[in-house]
């Protein structure tokens, strides 16, 4: 079986004059384990590896893939690039990025979380399904409890000169309760990501999910108001995804951003900062280089306020012209599609006031712990929102009656410019990451 | 796409330590997908993709291994991590592999991949120049075109060996209008496990006209109102209101785990006496329809609800051993990479008898909903969340203003009890659900229905 690194060595060597060629291939090996009643309810073992071919002719860009290809299926591969470019439409901007050293990230993978044997990964489960039903007399039953990690690689060559490679591992852990009391069931959810399997601390994940679904127990439905609203990080961290999309370039050249034209303006109150950095050795969405093999780097998308600038890539910096260059924001679902521009690490930059600070200056509101529907109730080029809500009420600096089937509105504009604190709690969900959020006012829409 | 004999070798090395069933499935699938945005073709893509994956069942334990690899070595170390899991001890037989055929539901007439990729573009550039020739106010153009073809074998120690091959094709246009600060989007993408006649029904042209009218109509909209009300729910879009909040719940893996609210129903009423509704994979060329589901359990038809009465759950073979019933044909996986999971196919609210016209004018005050941007729902709970992409006001018995940033939110029981009116005028809608981390193309419809009273979000008075 061909090396990575020979594999889109190979493409690069199959390009003709005149034309650029990109190879981009991964492997990687994941483990997931998931435990029901006492038992392995299920365990899935996958392998994979893939190599996508980029290709630019008279600034024309066609792509082709092609799953664990041989060295001369990666040479058809690239001819069938070639076929596609010659039917899409030229793009002056259309390039692939000048080579560029990338300081290595050796913290990403972590050896011992890749060498645990699979016996342990079954160990693990099922102690942190048995540890999660033993702690309330109310949470006797789970609807998952999985274990699972990932070890992969990638290589990059291109006939621009870059030639990049590097390892990662993951580990997560996802909890989700079933509380019970009389015929009345709430759930409770609680995630990790680590670096590695020996890092994950399962036991508090546990007892936040079975706390999560506990504290919903005989939740009702507010009446319709506008009151101080705190976003907890699981709460908050729905929204990241639309916001990411109002800050990529692609977005604001095509007329798709709602904040196109307004970088040096205040889009959000003075103690909101945006940021993605992708070298964070903590943040789950670390790599060396983007998937372009653009180094990765800090950008600052909003700074104390003020839009300062968009996540690009390399077409999209190019198209945008004067000085701006890639910030090493290319990212991809996987060999099997075209690079685009995309978050690595991105989140809210956490602030002094404690959760417990945050409650006592949202006297008379309500935390929102979970939200639905971002994915469809938010619209990304509008801004505007509309999503269901569980949360509790805030009252006398502490958390009172659990509230469901309300939904909350606003537009992301509105939301960031109400934004009265940002917590101290930051906390990362697979790329992206924030702390709990005081909004001064916000409709919640119930009966 | 293997041969029987390295099909029985596999099989017989996941059963090393028994289990109740071992199982290969293996598939190859070709693809082409095409974006037109900002008035160019972006991007053309075509993949190929294999691989296999092998599981051991026992009870409703499984073990699942796959890699994209399909020589020996690798399906017999795919066996040998699937089967790692399992308790058991003493090997378990293969029955003779014997080859079922099933009906053709997704005959494709113009197979896609026999069609020069020039021509895929043109269809774009039709949708590019028709939305942008609604109105001056549309500002942008997103043409997505996607066929793909997948064979798929599945053999089982049981003795099923099923050669299946699904088409699809789906075209999809994404329009942004602008009025001032005001920017909206309208959505429209009709989709078949079809060849490309399909498009001969659902053109391009239709397409992109509905995308576009949808932004610009909304550019018109005022915040959606806040509190209860009556929703009318135009034809379609109470399907995919049907899949989302009582189709995931009716799954028998959450029905299994305490955590689908509809448990211990069976046999009584949970919804209005005015709905019937079924899931159908057996509708020629649907987008959740086939010949035999991902453990080769033929297609069916299941009912679900007879005049609100609640007939039974969605089954995979596993559960439906645990609960003494039959399988019901509901076990999908998005690919090799993926073990099967109970799914709906097409899950459909059959059509009633009042005229949809009649069921709006004899609405007072409330909200017209023509578009649904899908939506979540809790199935313990049976708390859902949707987002209207489409939504107007009722007043006086008429569709008046539209309105923009509402969601509907309820719960399951509730909200599909309060519905008061059912109409005669059944359509479709195609889309992706997502569940534990697959995708899978999924088929709603209905009529149009009305909801008595129902939570609508929204920001306005």
């Amino acid at each position: 079986m061909p090396e990575l690194r020979e594999l889109v060595q190979a493409a690069v060597g199959a390009s003709q004059a005149a034309e650029q060629v990109e190879a981009y291939a991964e492997e990687s090996r994941h483990t997931e384990v998931k435990a029901l009643r006492g038992e392995v309810e299920g365990m899935t073992f996958a392998e994979s590896r893939g190599v996508g071919v980029r290709l630019i002719r008279d600034g024309r860009l066609g792509y082709a893939w092609a799953a664990d290809p041989s060295l001369a299926e990666v040479a058809e591969t690239v001819a069938r690039a070639r076929d596609n470019a010659a039917l899409a439409e030229p793009d002056e901007h259309n390039a692939l990025p000048e080579a560029e050293a990338a300081t290595p990230l050796p913290e990403l993978f972590d050896a011992s979380s890749a060498a645990t044997p699979v016996e342990e990964k079954v160990r693990l489960a099922l102690e942190l399904e048995r540890y999660a039903v033993s702690r309330d007399p109310r949470v006797s039953k789970l609807d998952l409890a999985q274990v699972g990690d990932a070890v992969g690689s990638v290589a990059i060559a291109s006939t621009t000169g870059v030639d990049a490679e590097y390892a990662r591992t993951d580990a997560w852990v996802v909890v989700v309760t079933l509380a019970v009391s009389g015929e009345e069931t709430q759930t409770g959810f609680s995630y990790a990501i680590e670096r590695g399997l020996d890092r994950l601390a399962w036991q508090p994940i546990a007892d936040e999910a079975v706390d999560r679904g506990v504290q919903m127990l005989g939740a009702v439905k507010p009446s319709t108001a506008k009151l101080p609203v705190i976003l907890d990080p699981f709460a908050a961290s729905n929204f990241l995804g639309v916001l990411a999309g109002t800050l990529n370039a692609e977005n604001v050249l095509k007329g798709r951003s709602l904040f196109a034209g307004m970088t040096g303006t205040a889009v959000g109150s003075e103690v909101v900062t945006l940021v993605d950095d992708g070298r964070r050795p903590d943040g789950p969405g670390s790599c060396p280089f983007d998937d372009e093999g653009v180094p990765s780097g800090r950008i600052e998308l909003l700074s104390s306020g003020t839009l300062t600038g968009f996540l690009h890539d390399t077409y999209t910096a190019r198209r945008t012209g004067g000085s701006q260059r890639s910030t090493g924001n290319a990212k991809r679902a996987g060999y099997r599609s075209t690079p685009g521009v995309g978050t690595s690490n991105f989140y809210f930059e956490p602030g002094t006031p404690s959760f417990d600070e945050l409650l006592t200056k949202a006297e008379g509101g309500v935390l929102i712990m979970d939200v639905a529907g971002v994915h469809s109730g938010a619209n990304p080029i509008s801004g505007e929102f509309s999503v269901g809500a569980t949360g509790r009420r805030i009252a006398g600096g502490a958390l009172g009656e659990p509230l469901r089937e309300m939904t909350i509105a606003s537009t992301l504009p509105e939301m960031l410019r109400s934004v009265d604190a940002v917590g101290n709690d930051l906390r990362f969900f697979s790329s992206v990451g924030t702390p709990s959020l005081l909004i001064g006012e916000m409709t919640l829409a119930g009966v | 796409m293997l041969d029987r004999d390295l099909v029985e070798e596999v099989l017989r090395a996941a059963r090393r330590k028994g289990g109740d069933v071992a199982e290969v499935f293996v598939e190859e699938r070709s693809s082409t997908s095409i974006r037109l945005d900002d008035g160019t073709i972006e991007e053309l893509t075509t993949g190929l993709d294999r691989g296999a994956g092998v599981r051991v069942t026992l009870g409703t334990t499984y073990g699942y291994a796959y890699s994209n690899r399909l020589d020996r070595d690798a399906l017999l170390a795919a066996a040998e991590a699937a089967s790692a899991a399992l308790r058991g001890d003493a090997p378990g037989a293969i029955v003779d592999l014997t080859e079922r055929t099933g009906p053709g539901t997704n005959r494709a007439e113009r197979p896609a991949d026999g069609l020069p990729a020039a021509d895929k573009v043109r269809w774009l550039r039709e949708v590019d120049e028709v939305a942008r020739g609604i109105s001056p106010e549309v500002v942008q153009v997103t043409g997505i075109y996607m066929d793909s073809a997948q064979r798929r074998l599945i053999a089982a120690s049981d003795g099923r060996w099923i050669d299946e091959l699904r088409p699809r094709i789906r075209l999809v246009a994404q329009v942004v209008a602008k009025r001032g600060d005001v920017i909206q989007t309208g959505w429209d993408g009709p989709a078949a496990c079809a060849g490309v006649e399909f498009l001969d029904a659902h053109p391009p042209r239709v397409t992109a006209e509905r995308a576009a009218s949808r932004a610009v109509t909304m550019l018109d909209s005022i915040p959606a109102p806040a509190g209860e009300m009556p929703v009318v729910v135009a034809n379609g879009c109470g399907g995919v209101l049907f899949h989302e909040a009582v189709g995931h719940p009716l799954e028998a893996d959450a029905v299994d785990k305490e955590a689908s609210v509809y448990r211990g129903l069976v046999g009584t009423r949970c919804a209005s006496e005015l709905i019937d509704g079924v899931d159908d994979a057996t509708i020629p060329n649907g987008w959740g329809s086939f010949d035999f589901d991902d453990e080769g359990e033929p297609g069916q038809r299941t009912v679900l609800f007879t005049q609100g009465v609640l007939q039974g759950f969605l089954q995979d073979r596993m559960l439906a051993a645990k609960m003494g019933v039959a399988p019901t044909g509901n076990a999908r996986r998005e690919s090799y990479a993926h073990p099967p999971i109970v799914r709906m196919t097409n899950t459909n609210i059959l059509p009633g008898r009042e005229d949809p016209e009649e069921i709006v004018r004899s609405t007072e005050r409330g909200i017209y909903v023509r578009g649904l941007g899908g939506g979540q729902v809790n199935p313990a709970t049976g708390d859902f969340v949707f987002g209207v992409s489409e939504g107007y006001l009722i007043e006086g018995g008429a569709v008046t203003t539209p309105v923009r940033g509402a969601n509907l939110i309820g719960r399951a029981i509730e909200v599909m009890s309060s519905v008061d009116a059912v109409g005669s005028d059944f359509e479709t809608w195609e889309g992706v659900c997502g569940k534990d981390g697959q995708g899978a193309p999924v088929g709603s419809g209905s009529p149009t229905l009305r909801i008595g009273r129902i939570t609508v979000g929204g920001t306005g008075a």
